[in-house]
């Protein structure tokens, strides 16, 4: 199972010397659900051909079951690798079953008719799609999604360990889109098909494959889980397109939510927020902050702590300590250095016990410094002081040093656009 | 669409049928009777028992004159059709017809040329016109399959666009020509019409070996020509190499027509409307679609000569009148008729 299947060296090609892709290194094993995902034009159909023999590259080779492809007979390859290409019109008029059975040709020789496993693997085909009832219908009639899931079919009835699949889900509906991936899906899953998929939209891709490529101007910009790859930075880097990656409710890929370029959202504000966070109540405000454009660090945060898990999403700049345990004195000092290199600190409206007691002291020693400090004082300090008056002291002692108090998410917003012509001639000053 | 096999066995009937039919038409009249025993005692070994009981004029002009012409118009229209299939097939596209990318107008320089330099040569009973219609046809094709070459690819679109620039300049040459040619000028212009009279057993044999071969070649494509349908990267993932497949189709193809346009001149429509039809009629799979077509393409031109050399006798209409005069209207028909785009 751990061995590599199909192995990409180091592929460029190039329509009319525009390279397209650019050595493209990637290994799959058998069983694998891999997704290629990237904006247009950044290679990935290009990869998909290149693999399934359609476009030789110009550099580089592809092993598959630890032979080069390009060294196969067209036969010899089909049998191993089926495809799902990206639609196209059918003028003539097959029946379904006509072009379901075209699978079997690699099996077939040419002046041979169908043999008995050929219809029972067509049969199978149509089945495990549901389109057995469309058996007779003509493939010009379909619709889109009924033609999608023929195509699909016909891919089966290959009878191959490897089916790659080049955006199966555009132009469909999303109960279509749903149908296609989990029947995908169960196919990986139950029959140990390896599959690579090319895939428009990232939610999907996150949520249905195991392993992520994000293609990136013909090279490849990230590999890895989802959530390695659906981050924040890559996202915005590959597409320069501003987004908010969340985590999907129910089986906690990121998900990716899209923000319009014309409100400025996430331009770059030039301005770093440190903030202090904690026991999952500051979740939306290091939210609204990262929105807003600011360079947010965090810390010390207890890892697994929800908003730990909410930095890691947007892929802060953090602090950690261990779970369930106090912030040492060690995490304290680190965590007053990501303090040092922000403009301003944020003080969110947490609860204080003697675990994260510490924060509050590196927030003291750096207004000491000279920070500014923000508190977020949303709940009253007292209601949330179980340090036994120590925390409410030390908030005491912050706001007579020249803290600033606001109420709400909004009031800081507020604030902060206030003091941002302040904050950056003190950095210019120190620069 | 119908029963594949009752479509072929009805078609094969109707083209015997319809074959002994027409060669009792003319002048002087025979029996179908005459007719099927003149056949019979022709036919090797089983025909020696068959003698006598028509008249020895009778049997004179239906060896000797009907029986080549029909034989021809039968091979000639299956030949057309089946190219017809094979073009529209490679092209992806119903409205391909044999003359798509510059058999015809190659013909017809080979052709125009012979005529207007007058050649008298003869080779096996074949006349210099055809001999350099085959020739030129074929050379034709050739050079539109090398002008559409991209790297080790002959990608369709550049094909057919090669095919129409070639052709528009071909025919320029053959309009200069004919142009030019004085009191031959009838004589090129009769030969583009297509005509399929006074020709001798000669044409029937070569065409014969044109079509045997080339149905037989069609017939092993035919299911990856099917797949071709799909597209050519699918037709790649489905094991099929496709570079290869198309050349030897399209030479195929090209040979079917330049045998029939050698033999009888350009006959039009005939390509185009015969595989359409069919294609209605039995679907697109071409390992039926192939012998379909050329068996009612066989029945379709013969009956269109029979007309032609008849309606006016003793004066003969060139048949790609014919066939277009008929076959014009009925396309527009099926067009109508049907649902889809095609």
């Amino acid at each position: 199972m751990a061995e590599t299947f199909i192995e990409v060296l180091g592929i460029s090609c190039s329509y009319a010397a525009e390279p397209v892709l650019e050595g493209v290194k990637l290994s799959v094993r058998k069983g694998d659900f891999l997704g290629i995902i990237g904006p247009n034009g950044s290679g990935k159909s290009t990869l998909i051909k290149a693999i399934s023999r359609v476009l030789k590259p110009a550099q580089g080779t592809v092993y598959l079951d630890g032979r080069e492809v390009y060294s196969m007979s067209p036969r010899e390859a089909a049998r191993l690798m089926a495809v799902v290409s990206q639609m196209t019109g059918i003028n003539f008029d097959f029946t379904v079953e006509e072009i379901v059975l075209m699978g079997r040709h690699p099996h077939a020789k040419n002046l041979r008719k169908e043999t008995r496993e050929d219809l029972a693997k067509v049969g199978w085909a149509l089945e495990v799609t549901k389109t057995s009832h469309l058996r007779k219908r003509l493939i010009t009639e379909l619709s889109g999604g009924e033609l999608q899931r023929v195509v699909i079919a016909r891919a089966l009835a290959q009878d191959t360990s490897v089916l790659l699949l080049d955006e199966p889900t555009s132009h469909l509906d999303i109960n279509h889109q749903v149908e296609i991936l989990d029947l995908i899906k169960e196919l990986n899953r139950n029959q140990n098909l390896t599959v690579i998929v090319v895939l428009h939209d990232l939610n999907l891709a996150s949520q249905y494959c195991d392993l992520l490529i994000l293609l990136n101007r013909g090279r490849i910009h990230a590999m890895g889980k989802p959530c390695e790859v659906v981050t924040q930075k890559n996202i915005r880097n590959v597409y320069r397109s501003p987004v908010i990656i969340k985590e999907h409710p129910v089986y906690g890929c990121p998900q990716v939510t899209l923000l319009s370029k014309r409100d400025g959202h996430l331009r770059d504000r030039g301005m770093k927020i440190h903030l202090v966070c904690g026991g999952g109540v500051a979740g939306l405000l290091m939210e609204r902050l990262v929105f807003e454009g600011f360079e947010v660090s965090a810390g010390t945060l207890n890892i697994g702590d929800a908003d730990w898990e909410k930095a890691r999403v947007f892929n802060l700049e953090l602090e950690e300590a261990a779970p369930f345990s106090p912030v040492t004195e060690k995490n304290l000092e680190s965590t007053l250095k990501l303090m040092e290199r922000a403009d301003v600190v944020v003080v969110a409206s947490i609860p204080y016990g003697h675990g994260n007691l510490k924060n509050l002291v590196a927030v003291k020693r750096a207004q000491e410094r000279g920070k500014r400090v923000i508190l977020v004082d949303g709940t009253p300090i007292r209601e949330r002081d179980y340090t036994g008056g120590k925390a409410s002291a030390i908030c005491a002692e912050l706001i007579e040093k020249g803290a600033v108090v606001v109420d709400s998410t909004v009031e800081l917003l507020a604030k902060l656009q206030e003091i941002e012509p302040a904050v950056r001639k003190t950095r210019s000053r120190t620069i | 669409m119908v029963n594949k096999t009752l479509y072929l066995t009805a078609a094969l009937i109707v083209l015997c049928l319809v074959f002994v039919a027409v060669n009792g038409i003319g002048a002087v009249k025979i029996e179908f009777k005459e007719i099927i025993a003149i056949i019979a005692s022709k036919v090797p070994v089983l025909g020696k028992g068959i003698t006598g009981g028509w008249k020895e004029t009778h049997e004179t002009i239906l060896v000797q004159v009907r029986l080549p012409r029909t034989l021809l118009a039968v091979l000639v229209g299956a030949c057309l059709s089946v190219a017809g299939a094979i073009y529209q097939g490679i092209f992806k596209n119903p409205l391909a017809d044999p003359y798509i990318i510059g058999a015809s107008s190659g013909a017809a320089l080979g052709a125009a040329l012979a005529i207007f330099l007058s050649l008298n040569l003869s080779f096996l009973g074949i006349g210099a016109v055809s001999m350099l219609a085959f020739l030129t046809s074929i050379l034709a094709v050739f050079l539109v399959y090398n002008m559409a070459r991209v790297g080790h690819r002959v990608p369709v679109l550049t094909l057919l666009l090669a095919g129409i620039a070639l052709s528009s300049f071909l025919s320029a040459v053959v309009s200069l020509l004919t142009y030019l040619s004085g009191d031959k000028l009838g004589h090129i212009i009769f030969w583009m019409m297509g005509s399929l009279s006074s020709r001798s057993w000669s044409y029937v044999y070569s065409t014969l070996v044109s079509f045997l071969a080339g149905i037989l070649i069609a017939f092993y494509y035919a299911r990856d020509l099917n797949i071709l349908l799909l597209g050519e990267d699918t037709a790649v993932h489905l094991g099929i190499e496709t570079e290869r497949v198309k050349k030897i189709l399209l030479a195929t193809a090209s040979i079917l027509t330049a045998a029939s346009v050698a033999s009888s001149g350009l006959i039009g429509f005939v390509g185009l409307i015969i595989p359409h039809t069919v294609r209605i009629a039995v679907g697109p799979d071409h390992r039926w679609l192939i012998p379909a077509s050329a068996l009612t393409g066989g029945t379709f031109l013969l009956l269109a000569d029979t007309i032609a050399r008849t309606v006016f006798a003793p004066t003969e209409l060139p048949v790609g009148i014919v066939t277009a005069m008929f076959g014009g209207p009925f396309f527009i028909y099926l067009l109508k008729k049907r649902k889809t785009s095609y």
